[in-house]
């Protein structure tokens, strides 16, 4: 057991997103904006918000979306079960762009609250995608 | 008797059936390889759902705040009350040809509706064959699923899950059960009867600290549980799907080799007949000769 580094994996019900050592990591909290994870962290269970994972895997920082997530932190290993989850370099920025455009067009056309939800999600996921793979990344 | 001209009509008609069975056959074993893999990619996932719901009811029990545990989802897990009215997830095929898929699965629920006595019992069925069953018997059902997809099941573990839950702490339901036909291997299924909620989650031990809940553990709880429950129903309704192509391709190929063995006879039949009609023939050409 290694106290310089965190195994992290991110499992969705179609597949293991990511299986890394980490060295940092940082999650969105559904509550408290983000937790910053250090190896030998005390043992901690929670519900994530929908958002942008940041980690360090070596001297690389990466970032991953998390869709509906719940994340379970040992002192050597996390692992965040989600719902979906995509790593940087599988999304495509300008496809999240335009799936954000159409989002925004429904949000204008939606009228009853259900289309109006709907609409609130899909931007948000399109927010959050390109969020994750914008080439300059924001912190 | 047969004559030479029907038996090699028959033939025909029985190679045919072979190559539909045949193609059957083929279909299901990609289908069951599809259902196989989406199992395969479900697994990781759920037995971690597993290990982390497990570890958080057992984080519960040692908690002697009684404010959190009134709250009805602790309660579900924790102190199931008594049940007096349940509610069922059926799950069987569409189609049929699948030996003795549906049989078994609706056999066991027979048994398994004899059991309850006065208790009431509300279904959601998943398959034509289930909803027929039901519908036969008379029985209250709240929800039909038929003809779903394999991308559709999330959906309906979700609907259920959802329902169950909402039912639960209107306290119209005290029990989620499924009755789905568990997948072992490809030639092999057992129909099984599972309760899904309440559930007694196994025990997880720690050897470190107790986890912290965060925010709070009501929160926690509420997040994880209802998921956990979601992702139980679809592990079990992809175990479904597995078992139910798996079933069709035995019952399938065992039909092809059927069919072959048919063909065998009649050919058999068939040249025998050719024969006696030759040897027929020359004994009356001798014959004639003769004269």
């Amino acid at each position: 057991m290694s106290t310089t580094t965190l195994h992290l994996e991110v499992i969705t019900p179609q597949r293991t997103v990511l299986s890394v050592q980490v060295s940092d990591l940082q999650f969105p909290s559904l509550t408290k904006g983000y937790y910053g994870i250090l190896p030998a962290h005390t043992p901690t269970m929670t519900p994530l918000n929908n958002g942008v994972i940041y980690f360090s895997e070596g001297n690389q920082k990466r970032m991953a979306t998390v869709f509906g997530g719940f994340a379970e932190v040992r002192p050597d290993r996390v692992t965040i079960l989600a719902q979906d989850s995509e790593t940087q370099d599988q999304i495509n920025y300008e496809e999240a762009e335009v799936e954000h455009q159409q989002a925004l067009k429904l949000l204008q056309s939606a009228f009853t609250e259900d289309s109006l939800r709907e609409a609130q999600a899909r931007l948000e996921r399109a927010r959050i995608r390109m969020e994750c793979s914008a080439k300059t990344p924001p912190r | 008797m047969a004559s030479f001209q029907d038996i090699r009509r028959r033939i025909r008609s029985v190679k045919n059936t072979q190559q539909v069975t045949k193609a059957m056959k083929m279909i299901s074993a990609v289908k069951l390889r599809k259902s196989q893999e989406r199992l395969l990619a479900l697994r990781p996932f759920a037995q971690k759902m597993r290990e982390v719901s497990g570890s958080i009811v057992n984080r519960l029990k040692g908690m002697n705040n009684l404010s959190n545990l009134e709250h009805p989802l602790v309660q579900a897990f924790l102190f199931p009350r008594e049940e007096k009215s349940i509610h069922v997830l059926l799950v069987a095929s569409d189609k049929g040809l699948c030996g003795g898929f549906n049989a078994n699965l609706l056999k066991k629920a027979n048994q398994f509706v004899e059991t309850l006595g006065s208790k009431k019992v509300s279904f959601d069925v998943a398959g034509k064959r289930s909803a027929d069953w039901a519908r036969k018997r008379q029985l209250n059902v709240r929800e039909n699923y038929i003809q779903i997809p394999l991308q559709g099941l999330e959906r309906v573990a979700a609907e259920v899950s959802h329902y169950a839950a909402k039912a639960y702490q209107e306290g119209k339901i005290d029990g989620l059960y499924m009755i789905y036909n568990h997948f072992y291997s490809a030639v092999n299924q057992e129909p099984r009867v599972v309760r899904l909620f309440p559930m007694e989650l196994e025990v997880v031990s720690f050897d470190e600290v107790a986890p912290l809940l965060e925010p709070d553990p009501i929160i926690a709880l509420e997040a994880l549980l209802p998921k956990f429950v979601e992702t139980e129903i679809l592990a079990k309704l992809i175990e479904s799907s597995a078992s139910e192509h798996g079933a069709r391709m035995a019952a399938m190929d065992k039909s092809t080799n059927n069919a072959g063995d048919v063909i065998n006879k009649l050919t058999l039949t068939m040249n025998k007949i050719r024969q006696a009609s030759i040897t027929n023939q020359i004994i009356e050409i001798v014959s004639g000769a003769n004269a």
